[in-house]
């Protein structure tokens, strides 16, 4: 890999961005640092707003991710405008602990597919602390149900257990690159995959 | 008390029981005057002897009875109630208290005193206590009579009982009756009596006096016996001397026998010995022909001349070594066999080391076997050489104890000799490793396009400098190459391994070099063999640091070649990949471990040293060039050079940090991270960009790397690098923002500064900077268009400020956002205090901000 690293124009690998959404205490902090990191953090301490980057490798192509973890409680959801447009996709997390985080999923999504302004956003809901069954709140299939209505899928993690952890985050992954295939095949008349990030906001505006 | 009493006591009571009475006393139960009973000391007269303590009772009809009985080991103590003599109380402590009156003070001493005695010879153990009794009755009056005495029973209660009774014999009684009884009026004239009686005497006495003078002749006669037997006596002594002397004699003749007699056996002895003596010489010196055959002309050509010659020569040495007396050696038939023995020796030696050099110098040709099916590097073992020397062994020790001279020069010929071929086999083994690693690739093109900050680190290994660019990098080793690399590292140290050893054990054996000196009892016998003595009495570690040292040179000389060879391919790899030190450190460190040769694994050691010392100065370099890193003019600064080339420095120096060596790194580790914490806020004071997006993008990236790494002894880096982090991004967010709504900012800290320095908040509006028209001119300034083009023109500014790769837009952003909406805020908040009902309020409301982020947030 040195090689490569060592050529003059680097190419860089492709950047895929997720925004993790949900209410405050739900474990998106959890979920990205057990993601980033293999750790778990027991202390809750609310996120403002904190931004990762790593290499992985996604079936058997290097890619580049960025995480930005948001706030779950947020004075004015306006504020949140502006990074969930820049995300390509979006990690909707609830504690299946908790039903008030589970209800606030529906807002969330709104307020996702108004600013991005595309039915078709990769999202995925997420059902968070699967390692506390005996205190759920929120059913399977309840979730299983809005997830359908919102032709969404849905999976159930634990930050704890690391149960799912990388499948939420590959998951959607995959998603964004089919949709970036996709867009690119729809634009491929003008310019190649170059400006691609350009086009996508001329489709949009 | 009345003897009678006592009488009829003995004679009643105690007679028929064969007891004796010894004391009695006549007494009163204590407070109970009017019972009175007899406590009696009593003896059995038969052994076992017994004694008793009898309380008797007088009954009514004057028959005395026994009542109580105690035996004398019964008696636990006695109080005398006081020590005057006049006392009739005491007591007598028995299963309990018994108290008792005396009828007199005589009788309670004479009983306590005959008790007290009576325990005295009876009682051995826990004997009873006499208390409140004068100290004359309870001791032992050595020098009265009656203690002569007291063995006998009988004769202790006659005297005990002399001060007031003296009875009268039955013979006495008659005689006195038949006196009586001849003169008829005794009993009525007494006087007359008397007179009978003197006259009695008197003739009596004169009677006496003539039987006395007639003895006189007898005596005389027996004077005259008397005389004869003392005549009789020392004729005896006389004769008896005579024979004494004749005993003499007898024994003063036996005594010159026996000393003759010892002299002869000595003789005798002395004669065997010499024999044995003479013996032992002649067969210890005597060297049978067919070895000296053997000797004369050694046949080493054939396996059983060969064993022939070991035995002939063992045989020699015996022979020279022998343990003959000093004396012995002066003899000159002794000096003769010994010229001719070393005359054998110097000759058998002479040839031995002929065919020994020969064989040194054929063998120093040897091809070694190497496993030819084996792919890979190999070093030819030479067990061949080994096996067919070491017949030769005992030949060998034999002439380490013989010849020292020849055995030295023997060992010099076959280390150059074998030096030799070991030279060849390392250079060969050596030289495929490095042409295996890859041949010398000529200085790349970029080296010399590098300014000059690359030329002061211009090493012989490609530059990696963290501190600098990676464009600039020219380590070209990939991860595969560096698997490469280590294999045939491992393979050579592994290949070295069994032929070290083995030669190693070889040498050992083969020349002996486990032991010190070799065992020369030095008897004069052997020439050169009065110096061997000295070495003998070193302490034992300080044999085994020698023996140790012998091995070690001759194993250096053996393989003169190894380090500089060594060092050779090390310096190869280095010249491959800077990051060399990394997995060498790993590999020379285990060999270190693992090497049974010890000279090997002191080879190793020291080259462990050489490249730890590399590591360190590869790492100091990594750190200075952190220091001087130099950055192009950028617009945007964005990740610095070193905070990025550490994701890939991490990966390269992971396998040592996985090592059992990882506390070598991780001290520079912490260093290095530290100079990179410091440098930081340095390096960003030099840009356009302002020095808090730097920080904070940097320290970032830093936090996430090290996050990543997890390596436990960075964990307080870590943490600083978050805390720096958020710092620099408040640091911005606070010191950029305020912009789009500047003047209303200045007019209103002025406000804050009134209302600080005094003046009420309410009052704020009378004065004349202040007054409401001013507030009204400076809120005109911002109506809604204008805070929408601020707030535009700064999300601008922050998009020019940070770099893609720092990824932080959308914090900072957010950030912003709140920090906006604050401020607004603490705007609505003093307008409400300072002109309360002025109806004055900004142009735009929060709803209209929202707005506005709504409409930035869409715009791209």
């Amino acid at each position: 890999m040195e090689k490569n690293m060592s050529k003059k124009p680097t190419v860089q690998p492709a950047l895929h961005k997720v925004i993790m959404v949900g209410s405050g205490g739900v474990g998106k902090s959890a979920l990205t640092l057990q993601f980033m990191y293999d750790e778990f953090v027991e202390d809750y301490e609310p996120t403002k707003a904190d931004s990762y980057r790593k290499k992985i490798l996604l079936d058997g192509e290097e890619v580049q991710i960025d995480i930005l973890d948001t706030a779950g409680q947020e004075d004015y959801a306006a504020i949140r405008d502006n990074y969930f447009r820049s995300g390509e996709g979006f990690l909707c997390i609830f504690s299946i602990t908790e039903d008030e985080s589970f209800q606030a999923t529906q807002e969330f999504r709104e307020q996702i597919l108004r600013v991005k302004n595309d039915e078709n956003i990769p999202f995925l809901l997420v059902g968070n602390k699967s390692d506390l069954n005996e205190k759920r709140k929120v059913t399977f299939q309840e979730a299983q149900d809005r997830a359908n209505k919102w032709g969404v899928p849905y999976v159930e993690t634990s930050a704890k257990t690391r149960d799912h952890v990388d499948k939420v985050f590959y998951d959607l992954m995959r998603e964004i690159r089919a949709r970036k295939k996709d867009e690119n095949k729809t634009s491929n008349g003008r310019g190649k995959d170059k400006n691609k990030k350009k086009k996508l906001k001329c489709t949009i505006l | 008390m009345s003897s009678a009493v006592i009488r009829s006591l003995q004679q009643d009571v105690f007679n028929p029981g064969e007891e004796r009475l010894i004391s009695c006393c006549h007494v009163s139960k204590y407070l109970k005057k009017k019972k009175t009973s007899f406590l009696c000391l009593v003896g059995t007269t038969t052994v076992p002897f017994n004694v008793w303590i009898i309380q008797i009772k007088q009954t009514d009809k004057q028959v005395y009875k026994r009542k109580r009985s105690w035996s004398l080991v019964e008696l636990k103590s006695v109080d005398g109630h006081s020590e005057l003599y006049e006392t009739q109380e005491f007591d007598l402590y028995f299963d309990k208290v018994y108290r008792w009156v005396s009828s007199s003070p005589k009788e309670r001493y004479a009983f306590i005193h005959n008790l007290w005695k009576q325990v005295s010879k009876h009682v051995v153990k826990d004997t009873p206590v006499f208390k409140n009794i004068p100290k004359a009755w309870i001791t032992e009056d050595a020098l009265t009579p009656e203690s002569n005495f007291i063995t006998s029973p009988l004769i202790v209660f006659d005297n005990d009982l002399v001060e007031d009774f003296q009875a009268i014999t039955d013979k006495e009684q008659d005689d006195l009756k038949r006196l009586m009884e001849g003169c008829e009026f005794a009993i009525s004239n007494a006087e007359g009596f008397m007179e009978i009686l003197a006259r009695d005497l008197s003739l009596l006495d004169g009677e006496n006096v003539q039987c006395v003078l007639a003895s006189e002749e007898h005596v005389e006669s027996l004077m005259e016996q008397l005389e004869l037997a003392i005549n009789e006596a020392d004729r005896l002594e006389t004769q008896l001397d005579n024979y004494d002397e004749i005993l003499c004699h007898v024994r003063d003749t036996m005594e010159t026998m026996e000393k003759k007699n010892s002299m002869n056996s000595i003789v005798n002895k002395n004669n065997q010995q010499l024999m044995g003596e003479l013996e032992n010489i002649v067969t210890t010196l005597d060297l049978p022909m067919d070895y000296q055959k053997a000797l004369d002309d050694a046949d080493f050509t054939t396996p059983e001349g060969l064993t022939f010659s070991v035995k002939a020569a063992q045989a020699l040495k015996v022979a020279m070594n022998s343990d003959i007396d000093k004396a012995l050696l002066q003899m000159s038939a002794v000096q003769e066999q010994r010229k001719k023995f070393e005359k054998y020796k110097e000759k058998f030696s002479r040839s031995l080391s002929r065919q020994l050099n020969n064989l040194f110098i054929h063998y120093g040709n040897h091809k070694g076997e190497a496993d030819k099916s084996v792919e890979g590097l190999i070093l030819p073992q030479h067990s061949g050489v080994h096996k067919e020397l070491y017949p030769y062994t005992e030949l060998m020790h034999w002439m380490k104890v013989m010849d020292k001279k020849m055995y030295d020069s023997l060992k010099e010929v076959y280390t150059s000799s074998l030096g030799k071929l070991y030279d060849r086999d390392l250079r060969g083994l050596f030289n495929a490793a490095r042409e295996k690693i890859g041949g010398l690739k000529p200085p790349r093109l970029q080296i010399d396009l590098l300014s000059d900050v690359v030329s002061a680190y211009a090493v012989a290994s490609p530059t990696t400098l963290i501190g600098l660019d990676r464009d600039f990098w020219t380590l070209e080793t990939s991860a595969a190459d560096r698997r490469r690399y280590e294999t045939i590292l491992e393979q050579v140290l592994t290949q070295l391994e069994p032929v070290f050893l083995q030669e190693q054990q070889f040498c050992v054996r083969f020349f002996q070099l486990d032991v010190l000196s070799p065992t020369s009892k030095n008897t004069l016998t052997t020439l050169d063999g009065c110096e061997a003595t000295m070495e003998i009495a070193l302490p034992q570690k300080k044999m085994e640091k020698q023996i140790d040292e012998d091995v070690r040179s001759m194993m250096s000389t053996l393989f003169a070649c190894l380090k500089t060879e060594l060092d050779l391919l090390i310096d190869h790899v280095k010249r491959q990949d800077s990051f060399y030190c990394m997995y060498v450190l790993i590999g020379l460190n285990q060999h270190v471990m693992s090497a049974q040769s010890s000279f090997l694994s002191n080879t190793f050691a020291s080259q462990l040293v050489e490249v730890k010392r590399s590591l360190d100065q590869f790492m100091q370099t990594q750190i200075e060039s952190v220091k001087d890193c130099r950055l192009a003019r950028k617009s945007k600064v964005g990740i610095l050079p070193y905070v990025s080339n550490l994701e890939i420095f991490a990966v390269n120096v992971e396998c040592l940090l996985k090592s059992d060596r990882a506390a070598d790194l991780e001290k520079w580790y912490t260093r290095l991270i530290d100079t990179i914490i410091e440098y930081i806020p340095v390096h960003a004071n030099e840009q356009k960009t302002p020095s808090q997006v730097v920080k904070m993008e940097n320290y970032h990236h830093l936090h996430s790397l090290l996050s990543q790494l997890k390596i436990s002894v960075l964990d307080v880096q870590r943490k600083e690098t978050k805390q720096r982090y958020n710092d620099a991004l408040q640091a911005y967010v606070t010191l950029y923002f305020g912009r789009p709504l500047e003047k209303l900012n200045t007019f209103f800290e002025g406000v804050q500064a009134k209302v600080a320095s005094g003046v009420k908040a309410s009052e704020v509006s009378y004065q004349l900077a202040y007054s409401k028209q001013e507030l009204r001119k400076v809120i005109n300034q911002y109506p809604g268009s204008n805070v929408k083009k601020g707030i535009e023109s700064l999300y601008k500014k922050v998009e020019k400020h940070l770099s893609e790769e720092g990824n932080l837009l959308q914090v900072v952003w957010r950030a912003m956002q709140e920090e906006f909406i604050r401020q607004y805020k603490m705007l609505e908040e003093l307008i409400q205090q300072c002109y309360p009902g002025s109806m004055v309020s900004l142009e735009f409301s929060i709803e209209d901000i929202l707005q506005y982020f709504s409409e930035i947030a869409r715009s791209h």
